[in-house]
């Protein structure tokens, strides 16, 4: 992924979020026999595999009318949890903090362009210590996910009804004891390690708000017995909140890479054809819109929703909303944990029907995902997804209402446009689940290129 | 559940094979008796899931990689550079010594334009190119994982963005992980044994035999269930697999013993069956993965 931003007297004018990998999963899946979609569909993404997979399995649930058992909801939502805390650990100390901390001098990998690093030596080498302690808790997390779900990433265990394994003592006793010292390094060393870095750059709570349009498919909510535990499909714009009406969700392909009858679709109309040579096009992403609006999703977005963060909405606000996240989801495992009763198997044989449709909507890592599937002579006749870093990373639509990214990128303020650690700064608050770059121009001269990592 | 369901003392040692040859690699680095190499690990038409599952290898771990073992010069993800400040550090290695990681398969369409790495000089670099320019010149180069090593999912049909494998880009000879993903402990084996060694013993999809010797039908704990026609007629049963369409029959690699995720679980031991991830013609030739009517 690459960022073109214009910069004017220092001032971003203009800015283009870019995806530069096609890879067509949509049209992989045509054909394909609807069980394989689980297991296919987490080829997505390797850092979030198994948001797909569940995704999928809520798509093949609606479509097959299968009814989880709550003890299947617990299983597969406890492994979710898994996911979750090892992207969060991941993308705070392996993305975020090089951004605002100096790593280790004598390591090609740690090396940077520029040298905004605010930090006093004590606390930035406390946060140097913790990026290499973290990477034990991200291991842990995935450990985790691989005792209920068989390895990761690219998980077994998700799949319709639930997940196929039984818990046992020996397993919830494992994952407990795991799961504590996950949480203990979330609240001793994460959440005091992003509100240290945000005390030293205080601007940040100013720039990269974006449109401010919020929006969740809901997450751990809805429980038969349990009700809601974080946060139900809802929206936020204009300072209402309200619940979320999945029948308005279209995507366009105005400035994307793509042919089809229509260049505006409801996910069950059409999967357009790639076509590189389209003009006026700039990326491989897509444009969800929200009745017709750039939405924001993601840590920030369902911690608006559910009412537990309200500090603003801006590039420092996403992080810290992210690593609260990340304590309040730790919380909920403890919780779904409890409620496991070892022994129970959740599995059945499913038939694959003749033609039938379904969608699986739900709120993963980076936001909202949404799987869409139609069968026909039993095999997927149509695959729609759209991924939470469509969302966020969206282009242009009909009328050049920027993407939520480029939005946020958009009247900023650069000190030094020969180094401009902003831009990096603000795309990258938003997780995007692709490698990307950032182009800068100034007067229509290409000045700098920067690599925004996922 | 942490100990191996195989209780043959051959197994076990196998196991520690890895954390043998790497700690065996880095004091001989101490000791100067070997030179630390320069890694370079491109993603390209993939999931980034290889390098993940990098980060959760467990013994040895990613940090005594990329602190003792190799200077990790490139990888897109994980650096802190950005940009042209980090392609120059891949450029930089063009003439130098260097031992060459690929995830991910090659976009050949449109001239490798659907796939762009980065920008170099003001230029849009394709992963094409890129493979091409670094992959010749290596000193080795490992195919980490299904799609970099026979196209994995990203060339499965109709293959739109006609992506092939990082071998049929090269006149050379690559080492192969297959794998999706490719199990830490199969790269850093490998890695550590090219530092100390040179190359492994080699099958003839050139696969380290190290790691991808043994059928795991021949070596899964359910085999007692084979063998006396007990099957699984669904997940979740504890019974053998064969009959939902495991391919563990077909599949060469050590997942039965090593397992994943310090060691904690396995598709079969998550009442699933295998899908062949680390084979050749993977995901369509594996396909379905679970059928529920193979009788």
């Amino acid at each position: 992924m690459e960022i073109a931003a214009d910069i004017n007297n220092n001032i971003v004018t203009d800015a283009w979020t870019e995806g530069l990998l096609f890879r067509g999963f949509e049209k992989m899946l045509e054909g394909r026999n609807p069980f394989d979609a689980v297991y296919f569909t987490q080829r997505i993404c390797g850092i979030c595999s198994t948001a797909h997979s569940i995704a999928s399995t809520l798509a093949l649930e609606d479509a097959l009318g299968v009814v989880v058992s709550q003890q299947g909801r617990y299983l597969r939502d406890f492994i979710h949890g898994c996911e979750f805390l090892q992207n969060h650990i991941r993308h705070f100390y392996q993305y975020t903090a090089p951004d605002f901390i100096k790593l280790p001098e004598g390591n090609t990998l740690f090396e940077t362009d520029h040298n905004d690093f605010r930090l006093p030596k004590e606390k930035n080498d406390r946060i140097v210590r913790h990026y290499f302690d973290s990477l034990e808790y991200s291991r842990n997390a995935h450990k985790m996910l691989a005792i209920l779900g068989g390895k990761a990433p690219h998980n077994h265990g998700v799949f319709i009804g639930g997940i196929t394994t039984q818990a046992t003592p020996e397993k919830i006793a494992r994952l407990r004891s795991l799961l504590m010292n996950i949480k203990q390094f979330i609240c001793d060393s994460m959440i005091p390690d992003a509100y240290t870095v945000a005390e030293y750059y205080q601007e940040y709570f100013k720039i990269g708000r974006g449109y401010g349009n919020l929006l969740t498919f809901g997450c751990f909510d809805g429980y038969e017995k349990l009700g809601t535990l974080y946060v139900n499909p809802s929206t936020y714009s204009g300072g209402r909140t309200m619940k979320l009406n999945p029948g308005e969700i279209t995507e366009n392909i105005y400035s994307s890479w793509y042919m089809a009858k229509s260049e505006t679709y409801t996910p069950f109309q059409i999967i357009p054809e790639p076509d590189m040579k389209k003009s006026d096009a700039y990326s491989w992403v897509k444009a969800p819109r929200y009745r017709g609006l750039p939405y924001e999703v993601g840590p920030l977005a369902r911690m608006w929703l559910c009412g537990k963060y309200r500090n603003g909405i801006s590039t420092m606000d996403r992080t810290l909303a992210r690593v609260l996240e990340a304590k309040k989801i730790a919380n909920i495992m403890l919780f779904l944990l409890d409620k496991l009763i070892p022994g129970v198997d959740v599995q059945k044989e499913y038939e694959v029907p003749r033609s039938a449709y379904g969608a699986g909507l739900i709120d993963t890592t980076r936001g909202a995902l949404g799987h869409w599937i139609r069968i026909e002579n039993q095999v997927i006749s149509l695959y729609q997804i759209i991924t939470p870093s469509a969302w966020n990373l969206s282009t242009r639509d009909r009328d050049n209402i920027p993407g939520p990214g480029e939005k946020a990128i958009i009247g900023t303020m650069i000190r030094n446009s020969d180094a401009p650690v902003e831009l990096g700064r603000i795309i990258r608050s938003f997780d995007p689940c692709v490698s990307c770059a950032t182009h800068v121009y100034s007067k229509g001269n290409l000045i700098k290129t920067m690599q925004v990592v996922p | 559940m942490n100990q191996t369901s195989n209780s043959c003392s051959n197994f076990s040692t196998r196991l520690e094979t890895v954390s043998v040859l790497v700690h065996r690699a880095i004091d001989a680095i101490q000791q100067k008796t070997i030179k630390k190499r320069n890694l370079i690990w491109l993603e390209l038409t993939g999931c980034s899931g290889n390098i993940i599952s990098l980060l959760d290898g467990a013994n040895p771990d990613f940090k005594s990689i990329a602190c003792q073992l190799v200077n990790f010069i490139y990888d897109n993800s994980l650096m802190a550079s950005e940009g042209e400040a980090a392609l120059e550090k891949l450029f930089s290695m063009a003439d130098g010594d260097y031992i060459l990681a690929v995830e991910g398969a090659v976009s050949t369409k449109d001239n490798g334009m659907y796939n762009i790495i980065g920008r170099w000089k003001g230029q849009p670099v394709t992963a094409y190119e890129a493979v091409k320019k670094f992959g010749e010149q290596a000193g080795h180069v490992i195919t980490v994982g299904t799609c970099a090593s026979d196209g994995g999912i990203s060339a499965a049909r109709p293959n739109p963005a006609e992506c092939v494998g990082i071998q049929n880009l090269l006149n050379r000879r690559v080492i192969k992980l297959p794998g999706c993903p490719c199990h830490p402990d199969w790269f850093m084996g490998t890695l550590a044994y090219l530092m100390l060694f040179n190359e492994p013993e080699l099958d003839a999809r050139q696969r380290p035999l190290m790691f991808y010797s043994t059928l795991i039908h021949d070596i899964c704990p359910r085999r007692p269930y084979f063998n006396q026609g007990i099957f699984a007629s669904k997940p979740g049963e504890k019974t053998c697999m064969f009959k939902l369409g495991c391919r563990g029959p077909v599949t060469r690699v050590d997942c039965p013993i090593r397992k994943w995720n310090d060691r904690v679980n396995w598709p079969i031991g998550d009442d699933s069956p295998c899908i062949g991830c680390a084979m050749f013609g993977f995901p369509d030739k594996m396909e379905p993965f679970i059928s529920y009517d193979t009788t």
